[in-house]
């Protein structure tokens, strides 16, 4: 009966949350037209929360899990979304190429990977984890969330330009992307390519056959040993020989079966993925629509009134001088919006750079000097946070993430209850930090997005994020066997 | 995280209120220190943590013998070794 009513109460909670992202939509678009922007933003958010939340769908989880307990679901599910996002986003940046980015190959990317990947081992999740899981009421996420978001931010107003002139600039490999590297055009920005071309260089060299190295080293190193001694006891039994002590040879047909177990033993982990490379591949799609219907390049020349006049659109024609209806009759000033009139507004799915942004709101709220750098004075401003488009993406997200959680009796609230727990918390969620700044990006802005789009430097991070998963998990792993040292069969350990 | 004996060939894990890896990594060891045949039973209150500890069981050959909600937010596993 307590079960029942417990049961009820979620679902009554769950519709709660979809009708507060509905009613908040429906106030925005009333207040501005043009705040569908922010709004799409928002529900692609939830929509990547739902998703990730059903498949438990967490870069940490890929890395760490993979090395401690020999689990590959989650490494598994990345390249599938991977391969997913790469083949839409090809048709994507072939409709318009003004969306066709590629990042910078350097040794921030390898260093801001290594710190990344030893933080989000210990803070339980990788940044966009930490969002789905605080929607699942664990607060100690949200513990990672914040201080993902201030270590960014001061270590941005405080350290970012030093680190940036004497490591960034000038020392990196620029424009050098596989469909450019295959077909030419490395240093002509406005170079253009064909959904083919995209699709050779980006999708099936950048995403596919690096993918596919990937598993097929996964498999051997990992799944192959103890998948073909099950399977050759298996084999033993079926042929009459006893299960304990016979064995039988194995071939190339069950390599390929252990193979396939290993790519499809998590359903949900693996319809998440192709559903969040579709989805993701959508967002982008759309919010380059909007951006044409409504006349901006960034939403930060929306909450200034000034359009960028003569700007390419994403669909090649040009800025319009004339200020649309749909935009709000309110002009946000210098230092809500950059010296630039910009905010940050990187159209696709991105995580990191907009709880520093938060972060940096807050301290500048309480009267620290935030905008005398190039990240938030001169970039991405430091908007109001209900005006901050990929924040409201993150809101949504863990509004996503609390539906589902809701609906399918998973949602719990969980309190940071010992030291230790905060340590790996904070300490984590800084490392995430100070490790995304670095390396110019997080697990989705420096390592998924880039590496659908075909861009190498995405494999560097990647490099860097296992180096760093591997570290930290090793420490955890030490610590574990050493409280378990006892031959004592019972214990009671507090973290 | 407590480990206790419950009768003879079966124990009893409690890692609720810890988040990953802590959970999948202790419920893995616990099982590596049971002999065949043995059980035990996780209580677990992190969702991807039960999705890490069933892939882990179908990896090693552990049988995952129960699956049960005691309550929102808190899974119920008795895995046989």
């Amino acid at each position: 009966m307590a079960d029942a009513i417990a049961s009820s109460r979620h679902k009554i909670y769950a519709i709660g949350v979809l009708g507060f992202v509905a009613i908040l939509s429906v106030l925005y678009y009333f207040s501005a037209p043009v705040y569908i922007y922010i709004i799409a933003y928002m529900w692609f958010g939830f929509i990547f929360g739902i998703l990730q939340q059903y498949g438990r769908f967490c870069f940490a989880s890929a890395f760490r899990d993979l090395i401690m307990v020999k689990v590959p679901r989650m490494f598994v599910g990345i390249i599938i979304g991977l391969i997913m996002l790469s083949i839409v986003n090809s048709y994507i940046v072939s409709v318009y190429p003004d969306k066709y980015i590629i990042e910078s190959i350097g040794f921030h990317g390898l260093l801001g990977g290594l710190i990344f990947g030893i933080g989000m081992v210990f803070a339980g999740g990788c940044a966009t984890g930490s969002l789905y899981k605080t929607g699942e009421g664990n607060m100690i996420s949200f513990a990672v969330l914040m201080s993902l978001a201030f270590s960014q931010a001061i270590f941005q107003a405080t350290a970012f330009d030093w680190f940036s002139r004497h490591f960034i600039q000038g020392k990196t490999l620029n424009d050098v992307g596989l469909t450019k590297l295959l077909f030419g055009g490395i240093g002509n920005h406005a170079a253009k390519y064909s959904f083919w071309q995209h699709l050779v260089g980006d999708t099936l060299v950048n995403a596919v056959l690096v993918g596919l190295l990937l598993l097929i080293g996964v498999y051997i190193f990992v799944v192959r040993k103890p998948f073909l001694k099950r399977r050759a006891r298996q084999i033993a039994v079926t042929a009459g020989a006893t299960a304990d002590g016979g064995t039988a040879k194995t071939g190339f047909k069950d390599e390929l079966a252990g193979f396939w177990s290993m790519i499809s033993a998590s359903r949900r982990t693996s319809i998440a993925a192709i559903l969040i490379g579709i989805v993701a591949g959508a967002q982008i799609f759309s919010l380059a629509w909007l951006q044409n219907h409504y006349n901006f390049t960034n939403f930060g020349q929306v909450l200034a009134g000034k359009p960028a006049v003569g700007a390419p659109l994403p669909n090649g024609s040009k800025v319009s001088p004339t200020v649309p209806s749909s935009w709000p009759g309110t002009h946000a000033a210098y230092p809500d919006v950059s010296h630039n009139n910009t905010v940050f507004d990187p159209g696709y799915w991105y995580i990191t750079t907009q709880e520093a942004m938060f972060g940096g709101w807050v301290l500048r709220h309480i009267g620290f000097s935030m905008s005398n750098n190039s990240y938030f004075g001169m970039d991405n401003g430091l908007p109001n946070p209900w005006l901050s488009p990929a924040l409201l993406l993150s809101i949504g997200l863990i509004l996503g993430a609390a539906f589902k959680s809701l609906t399918a009796r998973e949602f719990k609230w969980k309190f940071p209850h010992s030291k230790a727990q905060w340590a790996y918390a904070v300490g984590g969620g800084t490392l995430m930090g100070i490790g995304a700044r670095i390396g110019l990006g997080c697990n989705i802005g420096a390592f998924y997005g880039p590496a659908a789009f075909g861009n190498p430097s995405a494999w560097v991070f990647f490099v860097g994020l296992f180096l760093g998963a591997a570290i930290s998990a090793r420490y955890i792993n030490f610590f574990a066997n050493r409280k378990m040292a006892s031959d004592d069969m019972d214990f009671d350990i507090k973290l | 995280m407590k480990f206790n004996k419950l009768e003879d060939g079966k124990y009893e894990l409690d890692v609720t209120g810890y988040v990953c890896p802590h959970p999948q990594l202790y419920t893995l060891k616990c099982m590596e220190k049971l002999e065949d045949g043995m059980e035990l039973d996780v209580l677990i209150d992190n969702p991807s943590s039960v999705e890490s500890v069933t892939q882990a069981c179908n990896g090693k050959g552990y049988a995952i013998l129960e699956k049960a909600n005691p309550k929102a937010g808190v899974t119920a596993l008795k895995i046989q070794k």
